[in-house]
């Protein structure tokens, strides 16, 4: 064999298989290069129009700070002191809303995850079409035929458990795990538009209108099928072994769900938490009917920027760089826990 | 402790995983459930755990009827096959983790930790993590894992599987001696027959969830109660012949081996050990085959040779040399042989 390569051997062929041949390579960077101004730039020019007066964003493009275009402190000024109190009120609102729901969402979906991996449920198709049936009756009831709804929620009930401890019994056909999750799933294809409506009223009639509390069911509601199905996932990856040498060793459920599953667990907890978070924060269409004054959060401080004197770019820019600093701060330090390789060691040699 | 399995029955949806089964296990006795997977007896051992339920009959420990008792109030230690070390405590916290569930206080939890490490010389080690420990290591974790309660039954199923052989070996004296010197009931599954015939006082043997026979391996390889016994113990395996019995003597076409039973009876099978047949160059022979094939393995040869397309395999010494497709004379030795009835499986025995 000679060892004289051709020249499209020399760019095209690695010289060894731990190698990149030099136009591939070159190639692959050049894409690479392209995707990263491409992700980049938007956020250098968000900072770039912070720092400029009005006149410069409209005279054009400007791109470097100090070079073409005198950087002033005047939209961070505005933002900070002018606004002041209606510039942080919203960021707040944003932290205390996503924060809580997110880790309201975690907590509960995980054990929801959990108990659907673990867990065989059995529930009878006949007794929940029975259930959605005198629920319907029940509704039908109090708003057609004026029942008061205390009686009406009372003998519905009542209804359901004679009906279930008599006729239940024979039904055989029964729902299993996976339509349990199908319908948390479910949840989530109605378009958030179709539902805010009804959400509104609801608030509304209960008086939580502008609070937090609305702001946070709500997203705990809305994220929860994401965590079940996330975490379900995730689950049962751990081995079962794991959780039945616990429980020979004396560990109740709750004990091995809590001081080994969770603790194997925390990639997964962790890249969760980040997804529903992000969700949370920039969420607009829910907080936007939710919320006018007390409650208002970030996204729609932004969006109140274009409102009467048209796109107010410096001051946009101004509140959404602070508006992704705590969600890039909280990325980075949550970036630890998601590594690969817990479970090296749990099993085999 | 003992235990005892009263007509055990465990079934998943159509297939019966345990059938019926019996077991008396002494207290302090080491039993080992042996057969190929599948057999139902991993199933078993995870019933007596309490990992499983159990369809029909009773499971005793010590005079205590079991069946609804919880895993953790049985007192039984369990070994996994996978060795199931929780990766994100070290050594010492994955020894400790029984006896701190039980609320043993700190400095009483130490002590038996260091002393059980001790006992599988794993003193050194006792800060590292599970992945830092090699296979024999992490087993070594699991079985300290078992022993630091003083449990009333010890559980282990295919401990040493995923062990390479000749660390195998090594672990499995470790296991026996342990055993001994902690006096522990245990019920150790495995499919391996070596396993079973070095470490048990006495194997059970179990095929398609039924129990086959029970005795010491030496009982167990000297006097199997049916064919699947008789073919599963042994290696290489036992020979079987198809044929009939004419007259007391044993005769299938090809081949005839005087005085082997009593009467006449049709469908019979013929079992003989590789060991118990020897080639001769000349005397009296009752098989004549075509030499197959010659397979030394060190202190052995195993040669095989062809009787009407059966194959016929010989245990000879390892001087032994003989050329391929050449014909050969088999002597049996007739005290040695297992009449089994073809139909049923089972061992015809005569009075003697």
């Amino acid at each position: 064999m000679s060892t004289k390569r051709s020249i499209y051997q020399i760019l095209f062929e690695a010289k060894s298989i731990d190698d990149v041949a030099p136009v591939p390579k070159t190639l692959t960077y050049i894409i690479l290069g392209f995707w990263t101004f491409v992700c980049l730039f938007p956020l250098y020019w968000l900072i770039v129009t912070s720092f400029k007066i009005p006149i410069q964003v409209h005279d054009g493009p400007m791109y470097f700070p100090g070079i073409d275009f005198k950087p002033s402190m005047h939209a961070w000024y505005y933002i900070f002191v002018d606004l002041g109190n209606d510039t942080l009120r919203p960021y707040f609102n944003t932290i205390i809303v996503s924060i809580s729901s997110s880790i309201i969402a975690v907590v509960i979906g995980s054990m929801a995850g959990y108990a659907l991996t673990r867990i065989t449920y059995q529930p009878k198709l006949g007794s929940v079409l029975m259930f959605i049936g005198t629920l319907v009756l029940t509704v039908i009831s109090v708003v057609w035929l004026g029942l008061a709804w205390p009686i009406a929620l009372a003998s519905g009930l009542a209804l359901y458990v004679v009906m279930l401890t008599t006729v239940g019994r024979r039904f055989k056909k029964s729902l299993h795990n996976n339509d349990i999750a199908f319908f948390m799933i479910s949840q989530r294809i109605l378009p958030p538009v179709a539902v805010v409506i009804p959400i509104y009223v609801l608030f509304q009639r209960i008086g939580l209108l502008d609070t937090h509390a609305a702001l946070i069911i709500t997203y705990t509601a809305v994220n929860l099928p994401i965590v079940v199905w996330l975490m379900r996932d995730f689950f049962e990856s751990i081995p079962m072994d794991l959780e039945e040498s616990a429980a020979l060793d004396g560990a109740s459920r709750y004990r091995v769900f809590f001081t080994i599953i969770l603790p194997l667990s925390k990639p997964g907890l962790a890249a969760t938490f980040l997804l529903v978070l992000i969700l949370c924060w920039n969420e607009y269409l829910i907080a936007l009917f939710l919320s006018t004054a007390n409650a208002q959060t970030l996204p729609l401080l932004v969006a109140a920027m274009n409102a009467t004197r048209g796109p107010q770019w410096w001051y946009m820019a101004v509140v959404i760089i602070i508006m992704i600093t705590p969600v890039i701060a909280i990325t980075i330090v949550l970036q630890r826990f998601i590594t690969r390789g817990l479970l090296i060691g749990a099993v085999k040699g | 402790m003992k235990v005892q399995l009263k007509n055990i029955t465990k079934r998943f949806g159509d297939v019966v995983a345990v059938n019926q089964v019996n077991l008396d296990i002494k207290e302090g006795e080491f039993l080992v459930l042996l057969g190929p997977s599948g057999c139902g007896k991993t199933t078993a051992l995870r019933m007596i755990a309490g990992l499983e339920s159990i369809d029909e009959g009773d499971i005793y420990i010590g005079d205590k009827r079991v069946n609804d008792v919880l895993p953790k109030y049985r007192d039984v230690a369990m070994v996994f096959q996978s060795y199931a070390l929780y990766p994100h405590m070290t050594v010492a916290a994955n020894i400790g983790y029984p006896l701190k569930l039980r609320g043993v206080d700190k400095t009483e939890r130490q002590e038996a930790i260091i002393n059980t490490a001790r006992l599988v010389r794993l003193d050194e080690l006792l800060d590292r993590y599970p992945k830092q420990l090699s296979g024999g290591q992490r087993q070594r974790v699991a079985l300290a894992r078992a022993i630091v309660r003083r449990p009333q039954v010890f559980l282990m199923d295919e401990p040493l599987s995923n062990l390479d052989a000749k660390l195998r070996g090594k672990m499995r004296a470790e296991l026996k001696h342990l055993q001994h010197e902690l006096g522990i009931t245990t019920i150790y599954v495995t499919h391996d027959q070596i396993e079973a015939m070095t470490l048990a006082q006495r194997v059970a043997i179990m095929s398609q969830g039924v129990l086959q026979q029970i005795n010491t391996p030496k009982n167990i390889y000297n006097d199997p109660d049916n064919l699947f016994v008789a073919g599963f113990i042994g290696s290489p395996t036992m020979n079987f012949l198809n044929g009939e019995l004419e007259d007391g003597d044993f005769v299938m076409t090809g081949c005839r081996i005087k005085k082997v039973g009593k009467g006449s009876r049709e469908n019979i099978i013929l079992g003989i050990r590789p060991e118990d047949m020897q080639i001769i160059a000349n005397g009296e022979s009752q098989i004549q085959a075509m030499l197959y094939s010659v397979e030394l393995t060190g202190d052995q040869t195993i040669v095989t040779a062809k009787l009407n397309e059966i194959d016929l395999t010989v245990r000879e010494d390892k001087d032994y040399s003989g050329r391929i497709d050449q014909m050969v004379q088999i002597r049996v030795d007739q005290s040695k042989i297992f009449l089994f009835d073809a139909a049923s499986g089972k061992r015809i025995r005569y009075e003697t």
